[in-house]
C-alpha cells in the first residue's frame, strides 16, 4: 500500500493534477511581519524579539534572497509560511517576498495547517505599511557585521 | 532469541508521538536550542500543491519552497535551511528529487515556546537505496553559477544584485538613507 501511495505522491509532484487529500483552506484576513523564519524559529541569532523589524532587516533581505522561507508574523504570535503572494508563486528567493522583507503587510488569503505548521495562499495584499518595527534602537543590527564597518 | 521478542515487543509499545528519529543520524549539531538530530525517509513534495491544489511542473522548478512527507507517520516537514552557515535555503537542495523518495540527515526543531515543529535543517541527502550520500550544500555555487554578473571577493550576500539594490533603495535599516546615517554615526563609533 506504501508503494502506491508513494507513487501517486510522486506523479502529483512531477504533473500538474494534484492527487493529494487536500483541504479547503480557511480564508483569513491577516496583519504581521515579513520575517526571515530560520533566525526566528532557531535562535541562531538570539531572541526573537531581536530577529525582526529593523534590527534584522539586513539580515531579513539576505535570507530571503537565500531561499529560507518567508513567514509572515502575526499579532498573535502565529507564524504563516507564505506559499504564493498574490500570481508570485516564488516562494523561494522570488522577487516579491524580497520587496517585503521586515513589512507590516495585510493580507487576504487561504490558511492551510499541517502538522503544527501554519501556511498562507495569499490572494491580495490589502496594505503595506513598510517598516513599522524601529527596533534597531534596542538591539542595534543583528547580526553586528550587517551594515559594513566604514573604510578608514 | 527472547530478546529479541522482547526488544521487538517493546518497540511496538513505543507510542508514535515518541518517535525519536536520531537513530542512525550523523547529522552535525549547529548548537541550537531546540535541535535534535534526524535521519528519516520521505517524499520531496510542493507544499503549494499538496496543501492548495497549485501544482506546476518540476515542483516549480526551483521558484518555490519544498517539503518533505515523511514516510513512516505521514508527517509533512517543512526544510528551512541547507547546510550552509550563509543565509540559504534548502529547496535549492530538494529540487533534483521531486517526487522521489529520499533519505535526510539533519536536524529537526521542536521549541514549544516558538511553536517550531517539523522544521528541519537539511544536511545531506540520497535517494532511498542510494549508498552515496549528498551533501546539501550546492546552494552558493548555484547562485554563482545563476549570476556570473555578481562575481567577486567576499560572500555571496554582499555581490547579490538584488540585495544591493533593495539597501541602495532602502538602506540597511530598511527606513533610508537618513536614519541609516544616524545609526551608523553611533554603531561605529
Amino acid at each position: 500500500m506504501k508503494s502506491i501511495a508513494s507513487a501517486m505522491i510522486a506523479v502529483a509532484s512531477t504533473l500538474a493534477t494534484p492527487v493529494f487529500a487536500q483541504s479547503a483552506g480557511e480564508r483569513i484576513m491577516v496583519t504581521g511581519e515579513a520575517i526571515d523564519t530560520w533566525c526566528y524559529f532557531s535562535g541562531v541569532m538570539g531572541g526573537a524579539e531581536a530577529v525582526q523589524g529593523s534590527a534584522h532587516h539586513t539580515c531579513a533581505l539576505w535570507c530571503s534572497a537565500g531561499g529560507i522561507p518567508v513567514g509572515l508574523l502575526s499579532e498573535d504570535g502565529t507564524v504563516y509560511m507564505v506559499l504564493k503572494i498574490e500570481n508570485d508563486d516564488g516562494s523561494a528567493s522570488g522577487d516579491t517576498q524580497l520587496s517585503i522583507a521586515s513589512h507590516t503587510i495585510t493580507v487576504d488569503g487561504l490558511h492551510y495547517q499541517r502538522d503544527g505548521i501554519d501556511y498562507i495562499v495569499v490572494s491580495k495584499v490589502v496594505a503595506d505599511e513598510d517598516i513599522l518595527n524601529r527596533n534597531h534602537d534596542d538591539w542595534g543590527v543583528i547580526p553586528g557585521f550587517a551594515i559594513p564597518e566604514p573604510k578608514g | 532469541m527472547m530478546k529479541r521478542i522482547a526488544l521487538a515487543i517493546l518497540g511496538l509499545a513505543t507510542p508514535l508521538s515518541a518517535q525519536d528519529f536520531s537513530e542512525g543520524s550523523t547529522a552535525r549539531s549547529w548548537n541550537l536550542y531546540a535541535e535534535q538530530p534526524a535521519f528519516f525517509e520521505a517524499q520531496v513534495v510542493d507544499p503549494l500543491c499538496m496543501l492548495a491544489g497549485e501544482c506546476a511542473e518540476n515542483c516549480g522548478d526551483g521558484r518555490r519552497q519544498l517539503a518533505l512527507l515523511r514516510i513512516s507517520d505521514d508527517v509533512l516537514v517543512f526544510p528551512l535551511k541547507n547546510s550552509q552557515p550563509a543565509f540559504t535555503g534548502a529547496a535549492e537542495e530538494l529540487l533534483p528529487f521531486c517526487g522521489q523518495t529520499v533519505e535526510v540527515d539533519g536536524l529537526l526543531l521542536d521549541d514549544p515556546d516558538l511553536n517550531a515543529k517539523n522544521i528541519y535543517l537539511i544536511q545531506k541527502i540520497r535517494s532511498s537505496g542510494a549508498e552515496e550520500w549528498i551533501k546539501a550544500n550546492s546552494w552558493t555555487k548555484k547562485w554563482a553559477a545563476k549570476y556570473p554578473e555578481a562575481k567577486g571577493k567576499g560572500p555571496w550576500f554582499r555581490r547579490d544584485l538584488r540585495i544591493k539594490a533593495e539597501i541602495e533603495r532602502e538602506g540597511y535599516l530598511g527606513l533610508g538613507a537618513e536614519a541609516d546615517e544616524a545609526f551608523k554615526a553611533e554603531w561605529f563609533q
